[in-house]
Parts: structure tokens; sequence; C-alpha cells
């Protein structure tokens, strides 16, 4: 159970650093596009406030919508276990952009993260439960082959 | 008097003393659904638009009657509807006055502005109606359509637009009205003096905003005064200059909903920094010039504000009606130098505000 737990919780850290990330260049993309000249420590800063002040909140966004997902891939993937791995990538990638759909609905605003208003960034961003998926099942139920891998070479 | 005796016993207590007022309500009308704005008629009584669509006119005592006003692209829901009725300067004798309100669709709306006359005879009626402004591009979602409206002193008409919410870098664009203040004279007509006639959208006047809520001609400093809506934070008290930059979304205190960044910077070269900035947000509505001060009124803040100008710049005075725990739509200050606040929930009430 505590290897489930572990790889839960790095599955979701690991997901919100990235989706984070990726939000950030999408709303500063936006400011260069209007001609604004973003420097690379303002940009450094802006991933740092954004990891501090808008990562807790896609956490929480991921949280119940992996757990929920994460739970369906492991049943389906007792029928079909040489797909486990897939089964936790895809469930992971279309239950966020089920959630981001669900958000905005509910949200009194049309949409809440706005590196989602673009059909890119609303993927890209939805493709963050993706890799949540792939570490979730990497670390729970690693391959041979993932096992034999040295840590050092 | 009594204001005049607070403040010298303030002096012979604390040798130096602000002057502090105490404000008093006392309920006009009530039970108006969602009312966005108030106009005070010369005859006697009020106009009020409620969101939702209806024209309301108020009597003296209260008593309330639907005025016929017929919109066909009325667009009513979320943040949308019926926003501003503003009578003309010349109302007493040409009985005209405009209307700002969402028009369109669900998927395709923004803000549209009208121009009509008010019947001589009650029961009420708005009539001659004509469109003197429909902003463009029409958008999707219910929100931030801005739609404050106050006269120049040469009689051209200034008209507040929000940026749509999702469409904010739209803000800085030129050959859209999201996100812009734009002038046109009363028949609708774009003024050859703008500053941006060369554009696809020359009724522009300034730019970089996001909701303005607050917009106020002040004739006796011949300034323009406005206040907008930020995001978390970074809701903006600004002077308007023709043809400005006012920053949205590349330059603000505010940060978005989520927490992240919208933009690094709170100032940039060639955007004009705010008055007055709130952060923590109030969420200004409201704009009014009472004896030379500004009076602002919070829907999220639930106060009304008093700033007076010392030294050039304007001064938080006071907070007032704290205590009625409301949110607040609007102050309006009519020509009978009255102040009228609108309450803003299912059950609001018209308030007229004395100061002591």
């Amino acid at each position: 159970m505590a290897r489930v737990l572990i790889a839960f919780l790095i599955a979701i850290i690991g997901a919100a650093l990235v989706g984070t990330v990726i939000q950030t260049q999408f709303n500063l993309s936006e400011l260069t596009a209007l001609s604004v000249v973003i420097d690379m420590p303002t940009r450094m800063n802006t991933i740092l406030h954004d990891l501090l002040h808008f990562g807790p909140l896609f956490a929480l966004i991921l949280t119940p919508t992996l757990f929920v997902a994460f739970i369906v891939a492991a049943l389906i993937a007792k029928k079909l276990p040489s797909l486990e791995r897939w089964l936790f990538i895809v469930g992971g990638g279309v239950a966020l952009a089920i959630a981001f759909l669900i958000v905005d609905s509910l949200a009194p605003m049309p949409t809440l993260i706005a590196a989602n208003r673009s059909p890119l960034g609303f993927a890209l961003m939805s493709i963050t439960g993706a890799f949540a998926g792939w570490i979730f099942d990497r670390l729970w139920h690693p391959q041979p082959r993932e096992l034999a891998e040295e840590l050092m070479q | 008097m009594k204001r005049a005796l607070k403040f010298l016993l303030c002096i012979a207590l604390y040798g130096v003393c602000a002057v502090a007022y105490s404000a008093e309500t006392r309920v006009i009308a009530e039970k108006l659904n969602f009312p966005w704005s108030v106009a005070e008629l010369p005859e006697g009584g009020y106009l009020v638009t409620e969101r939702g669509g209806k024209l309301v006119h108020v009597a003296e005592n209260g008593t309330k009657q639907a005025v016929t006003l017929s919109i066909p692209d009325l667009y009513a829901e979320a943040q949308a509807g019926l926003f501003e009725v503003l009578l003309s300067p010349d109302f007493s004798r040409s009985r005209a006055l405009v209307i700002s309100y969402s028009c369109g669709t669900k998927h395709a709306n923004n803000t549209c502005v009208i121009r009509g006359k008010l019947s001589l005879q009650q029961p009420y009626s708005v009539i001659e109606t004509q469109n003197i402004f429909t902003a463009l591009p029409k958008k999707d979602g219910a929100a931030h359509y801005g739609a404050r409206m106050t006269w120049l002193g040469d009689g051209t008409l200034l008209v507040a637009l929000g940026d749509g919410f999702v469409y904010r870098e739209q803000a800085q664009l030129l050959d859209s009205h999201l996100g812009k203040i734009v002038r046109i004279t009363r028949s609708g007509a774009t003024p050859e003096d703008n500053p941006y006639t060369h554009t696809k959208a020359p009724q522009i006047f300034s730019y970089g905003h996001r909701n303005v809520q607050g917009l106020i001609y002040d004739k006796d400093r011949d300034a323009i005064w406005q206040h907008e809506h930020g995001p978390r934070g970074g809701d903006e008290l600004n002077r308007i200059e023709k043809g400005a930059n006012y920053g949205w979304p590349i330059a603000t205190y505010g940060i978005d909903y989520t927490g992240a960044k919208v933009s690094p910077f709170v100032d940039l070269p060639g955007v004009k920094a705010p008055l007055y900035q709130w952060t923590p947000s109030l969420a200004p509505a409201g704009l009014a010039l009472y004896e030379g001060d500004l009076l602002v009124a919070h829907l999220a803040g639930k106060r009304l504000q008093r700033f007076q100008m010392t030294a050039g710049k304007w001064e938080l005075e006071g907070d007032y009606l704290q205590g009625l725990n409301q949110r607040l739509r609007a102050v309006y200050v009519g020509p009978s130098g009255r102040i009228l606040v609108l309450t803003d929930s299912k059950e609001g009430q018209l308030l007229e505000v004395i100061f002591e």
C-alpha cells in the first residue's frame, strides 16, 4: 500500500511541476507576442512564482482526477494486463482533459486556466495527466527491463 | 455643525486631525432585481436598470413601475444583461438618453449602446431607439462587458468596455474594441480627433483595460477618472488620457485567479501606472464625484470609499456603509447633489447616502 501511495504522490508532484511550467510558458508567450521583452531571470522568477502559487491548485485538480482514473485503469488492466502501462497513460490524459472541461463548466469564468484557451495549450496541459499515469505505473508496476536499469552508470 | 464640532474636538485632543465623516442611509426603493445603474430624473423620481433586462421607474415615494423598453438583441446571463442608463446633458429639453447592454447570443455577444427618448407622460416608455455602438468582435461567454458611460464636456460620449475575460490580450490590440474605452458622438459617429482613427476600431480613446466598472468626467478639473477590476488584486484607479495604454494584461498588480502570473511586470515603459490600486481586490463598481471627492462603491469589498485629492494625488479618506454588509453595484450623484447607491442582490435596494 505504501508503494501505491508513494507512487501516486510522486505522480501528482511530477505532473504539477510539468503542467505549471507549461502554463507559464503559454502565458509568457502571449506577452512576447505583444512585443513584451522577457529576459531569462524574469522568466525563471515567473516559473518559481507559479510553482508556488499555481502548482498547489493544479495538484488539487490532479489528485481526485487521477485517483478515479487510476482506479479505473487498474480495474481494466486486470482484464488486459499487457496494456496496463498504456491504460494508465491514456486514462490519466483523458481524465485530466475531462476534469478541465468540468471545472470550466462550473467556474464563473469561461476558462479557469489561461493556457487552456488554445487547443495546443489544452492538449499539452492534458498530457501532463498522461505523464502522471506513466510515472505512477512505472513506480507501481515497473517492467522487468525497467528494474534491470541501473540507477547510476 | 456636528462635523465641525467633531473636527474641533479632534483638534483639541490630538492637535492635528483629518476631517472624518459619518454616512447615514435612507432606503428609497427595495426589491430591485440586481439593479445595475440609476439616473435621477429632473421631474423627480429615478430610472433604474435591472441586469435581467428591465428598466424601472422609481417614484420619490419608492413605488416602482416598469418602463416600456424594447431591446430585441438583449443577451442576459451571468454578467451579461441590461447595464447603464445615462441621461443626455440636454435631457430636460430633448428627453434623450443612452443605454448600454450586452447584445447577441451566448456564443457571439459584446457590449452595445442604444439611444432613445423617454416619453413625457407616465407610464414611461423609451421611444425612437436606435443603435449607436456595437463593440466588435463578437465573443463567446458572458463576462467582462465594462458598459459604464460618461459625457465629456464637448458633448461626446465615452463608453467603457471589458476584455471578455478569455480575450485579455486583445486589450492591447487596436483593431478590437475588447479592453478599451471608446469615444463616439451622440449619434454614434466617430469624432475626427479620436487618437486611432486609422485603425479598424477608430472609436478607441484609450486601451489596455480589463473590465472598466467606473467612469466619470470631472468638469471642474477637466479630467476623466476611471476604475477597473483586476483579477486577484490589481484593481486600478486611473486618470484616462486620450490614446494612452493602461497596461492590461502586459503590466498589472494582479495575478490570475489560479495563482499564476498574468504578467511579470507591474509597470512598463509607455504604460500608464494606476493612481491607486487595490490589492487584495475590492471589486470597485460605480464611481461618482461629490464635493470634489471621488466616491467608489465596491462589490466584494461591500463598502463605499471616499477619496480626497491631496497635493495632486487621490488619497483614501475613509470606508463607509460596511455595516450594511451588502455588495454595492453603483454610486451616483445626480443633479440634485444627492448620493444614490445600489446594492447588488436579487432583493437590491436604492439607497440615499447622507454624509455628515
